[in-house]
């Protein structure tokens, strides 16, 4: 679970750049930590934490971009920022196709990189604000009983009341009751939002009704 | 008695003696100290004389008339003898000294007594005269009379005369030689026989057993004509070597001629010094080297043509240079120079050959003017210099971003910081410790930043070559962190091991690092195509040979057998878009510092070793 604020994670072989890109983010109110090298970061970093990386490109052993694609591997949505002492078009071509929010290249003016910084935690906060989301969504669901799934999976599709009686083999006062359950529990009032946070949470409407 | 033919031979013996001995009385009047000729004169007048005096013998009238023939024959007789001996003695340059003493002593002494004792030596007196005919009814007169007994002095002078030119006779043979032994057999016999039969026919007519008239002249003809033909062969020879003489002197000078051509057509300049240091030949080619005129260098101190700072020494070399006869060749080691008259020194390299003849020394000096070689030396160098820069230029565009990387890092530290600084000095809580710190990491940096700027400035300037000893280590290093971040682009590892406290090398440090630079990027493009990790080891240390080595080891696959030499020549490349100039500049660089680089192929790639010599022994 999200947790407290966001932490910038800086990942660089130099030790300079790695104290003064730390006192700038400092400087600017945000919390750092510091990384020597690529596999140092995988190893150590908080895995909960929002924020964002700072990664340099060029490292022995294990590059950045290397390391970027580490993170996607495992399932991280940290966005990440490339800096690199020069960059080529190939280069940054690829970083931002594995899904860095931007290049820069040193030396970078404390608005650049605070910016991109900012840019980066509020995509990783709005990241981790969704998957709340569909956490509590998903949570919901799971107080519902396997009739009740199954009426809101023909709610879904669109289908009426009769129809659904019709389909699950019962009365259309029975579907009526297990409709107001289903509103209840999932916490919407129309069934145009049920609609909504179903579409979030990924759950699939019923096939049609045959015939 | 009229003319009958004994009177025409005697007559003709007498013409042809005499003619011998006035021909070569003429060879005596030409060649003063050929004493042979002159007492073979002396013999062959005598032997004419007693022609005569025979001739008279045989015709005498009465024995009074012929008793007074006999005692004037000893005159020529006596000088025969002599002559004998003194031909012997001179031509032969042999026989005991005590003989030609005690054989002179005795003729002498039998020619007084011919006119001491009796009516002659041979006889006391003449009594009568018979009468011989001779072959073609020729009478002539034979002595009949009492012997002197003193004719005894005579006789053992004969025999003296007989053992001394017999003894000469022997050691002339002995001595070997084919003429030798001929003149020996020719003139010692014909001699010996002579003076034998001579002799001995003499005393038994005195002694009347043989009743016959003296006939002795045809005897001495013999001799006269076996001398003369030995003396003739002389003088045939002599003309012989006077003509070889003519011959070899026209060679002589011929040969002369020729090296003289030869002295004046070599594009050397060439001095002949004699053993006191004075010039004895020169050329042209010299005489313009140093500005001199001919005459202004013959005879004059060789010294004066060299400058002032080396004379001394000059001097005390010249003296072994003499002794020593070996060729050898001087300015190699370093720049001789020549003084002009108009006192500049030209650069010289020179050739020296001590020489002996008979009675000296020479020192033949060849020289080359160097002036041009240096210049174009100069020009090639000042090129290969600007090669050397291009390629480094080159070679640093490809590094390009790796130079940017070097440098953008410390300017990404220095701003970073600074702009931290700035925000925290906006705030109301200062932190004093904090700022402090920050300025630490800006100086820092700045010099991290510096200092590649400096390393990349060395290697741009395009400046004269600056030999001087170097740390071979601190060479490494300032290449490998030039290309630090090229070499991670790469994924290429580079380890090094570096000898500690390696005695220093004679180089230029940009030349050198361009060397290692080359290497180092030729290394990793080697690697490119290879699967597995990339590694670069680079190694220094001392050689056995006194040096140092630095050594390139790449995982590259190696280069083929017999690319391992072709790759140091110019524009010899294995890469797609090179010129290949790289190694061969290289190679160059390595061999003006008196060094070494190449090739050779070690498990699973190809290693560049390259030896330096140390400091101390590059001049």
């Amino acid at each position: 679970m999200t947790s407290g604020t966001p932490i910038v994670f800086v990942v660089d072989d130099d030790a300079s750049v790695r104290r003064g890109v730390t006192r700038l983010l400092r400087s600017a109110g945000f919390t750092a930590a510091t990384f020597a090298s690529a596999p140092e970061f995988l190893e150590r970093y908080d895995r909960d934490a929002a924020g964002c990386v700072i990664l340099d490109l060029a490292m022995p052993g294990f590059d950045g971009l290397q390391m970027q694609k580490a993170l996607t591997d495992r399932g991280s949505v940290l966005p990440v920022i490339f800096l690199t002492g020069h960059g080529d078009i190939p280069t940054s071509v690829h970083a931002m196709k594995g899904g860095a929010v931007d290049f820069l290249t040193k030396p970078v003016t404390d608005d650049e990189l605070l910016a991109a910084v900012r840019k980066a935690i509020e995509r990783c906060e709005a990241l981790y604000r969704a998957r709340e989301e569909i956490a509590i969504i998903r949570r919901r669901v799971a107080t519902l009983t396997p009739r009740e799934r199954e009426v809101l999976t023909h709610l879904l599709s669109g289908k009426l009341n009769k129809q659904i009686a019709a389909d699950l083999g019962t009365v259309e006062h029975t579907i009526k009751v297990h409709r107001a359950r289903v509103m209840e529990k999932m916490q919407v009032r129309t069934l145009a939002a049920l609609v909504r946070l179903a579409e979030r949470a990924g759950i699939e409407a019923a096939p049609p009704t045959e015939g | 008695m009229g003319v009958n033919w004994v009177v025409i031979v005697w007559t003709m013996m007498a013409a042809a003696s005499l003619t011998l001995g006035l021909v070569h009385l003429l060879v005596w009047f030409k060649q003063r100290s050929r004493y042979a000729s002159l007492v073979f004169f002396a013999l062959a007048t005598s032997v004419a004389a007693f022609s005569a005096s025979e001739l008279s013998m045989m015709r005498a009238p009465t024995p009074a008339a012929y008793a007074e023939a006999v005692r004037w024959a000893h005159v020529p007789l006596c000088v025969i003898v002599l002559s004998i001996i003194g031909f012997v003695h001179f031509y032969f340059e042999a026989g005991r000294r005590w003989l030609v003493y005690a054989a002179i002593a005795f003729r002498v002494l039998a020619l007084l007594l011919n006119f001491a004792t009796g009516v002659n030596l041979n006889f006391q007196d003449v009594t009568g005269l018979g009468r011989a005919t001779l072959w073609g009814g020729v009478v002539v007169a034979v002595p009949i009379g009492i012997p002197n007994p003193w004719q005894v002095v005579a006789q053992i002078g004969n025999l003296l005369l007989v053992a001394f030119v017999g003894d000469a006779s022997i050691t002339l043979w002995r001595r070997g030689d084919p003429i030798a032994r001929r003149r020996a057999l020719l003139v010692g016999g014909s001699i010996v026989l002579c003076v034998v039969v001579v002799a001995s026919l003499g005393a038994l007519i005195v002694a009347g057993a043989v009743h016959a008239p003296t006939i002795l002249t045809p005897g001495f003809l013999v001799v006269v004509l076996a001398m003369s033909y030995e003396l003739s062969w002389d003088v045939i020879a002599a003309a012989q070597l006077a003509a070889k003489l003519h011959f070899s002197e026209i060679s002589l000078r011929a040969s002369e001629e020729k090296f003289r051509a030869v002295v004046e057509s070599v594009p050397n300049a060439i001095l002949l010094v004699d053993g006191q240091g004075k010039v004895t030949l020169t050329n042209p080619q010299a005489q313009a080297l140093f500005g001199y005129a001919r005459e202004e260098l013959i005879g004059r101190p060789v010294e004066r043509l060299i400058p002032e700072w080396h004379r001394s020494a000059h001097e005390n070399h010249r003296q072994s240079d003499a002794a020593d006869a070996r060729m050898r060749v001087m300015g190699f080691a370093r720049e001789l120079y020549a003084l002009h008259k108009d006192g500049s020194e030209v650069p010289v390299e020179v050739v020296l050959k001590p020489m002996r003849t008979v009675d000296a020394s020479f020192v033949l000096a060849s020289l080359v003017d160097l002036t041009e070689r240096r210049q174009n030396e100069r020009t090639a160098a000042r090129q290969h210099d600007e090669i050397a820069h291009l390629s480094r230029v080159a070679m640093l565009g490809e590094l390009s971003g790796s130079i940017a990387h070097e440098i953008n890092q410390p300017l990404m530290g220095i701003l970073s910081n600074a702009q931290a600084a700035q925000r925290f000095l906006a705030r109301d809580d200062v932190n004093l410790d904090e700022v402090r710190e920050i300025l630490v990491d800006i100086v820092e940096d700045d010099k991290r930043a510096g200092e590649v700027i400096r390393r990349l400035r060395a290697l741009l300037k395009k400046g004269k070559v600056q030999n001087k000893p170097l740390d071979i280590n601190s060479v490494v290093d300032d290449v490998v962190r030039l290309t630090r971040n090229d070499l991670m682009n790469r994924d290429v590892a580079v380890s090094t091991e570096l000898t500690p406290d390696l005695p220093p090398v004679f180089g230029d440090q940009i030349q050198l690092q361009q060397v290692l630079l080359n290497l180092l990027m030729n290394a990793c493009e080697a690697m490119e195509p290879v699967s597995g990790t990339p590694q670069v080891h680079i190694r220094t240390r001392r050689t056995d040979g006194g040096g140092v080595e630095i050594s390139v080891s790449d995982r590259g696959g190696g280069i083929p057998a017999g690319d391992l030499e072709r790759i140091f020549e110019p524009f010899v490349t294995t890469k797609e878009h090179g010129i290949g100039l790289g190694l061969s500049i290289c190679h160059t660089i390595i061999i003006a510092h008196g060094g070494r680089l190449w090739a050779e192929n070690i498990a699973g790639g190809a290693m560049f070793r390259c030896t330096l010599p140390l400091s101390g022994h590059a001049e």
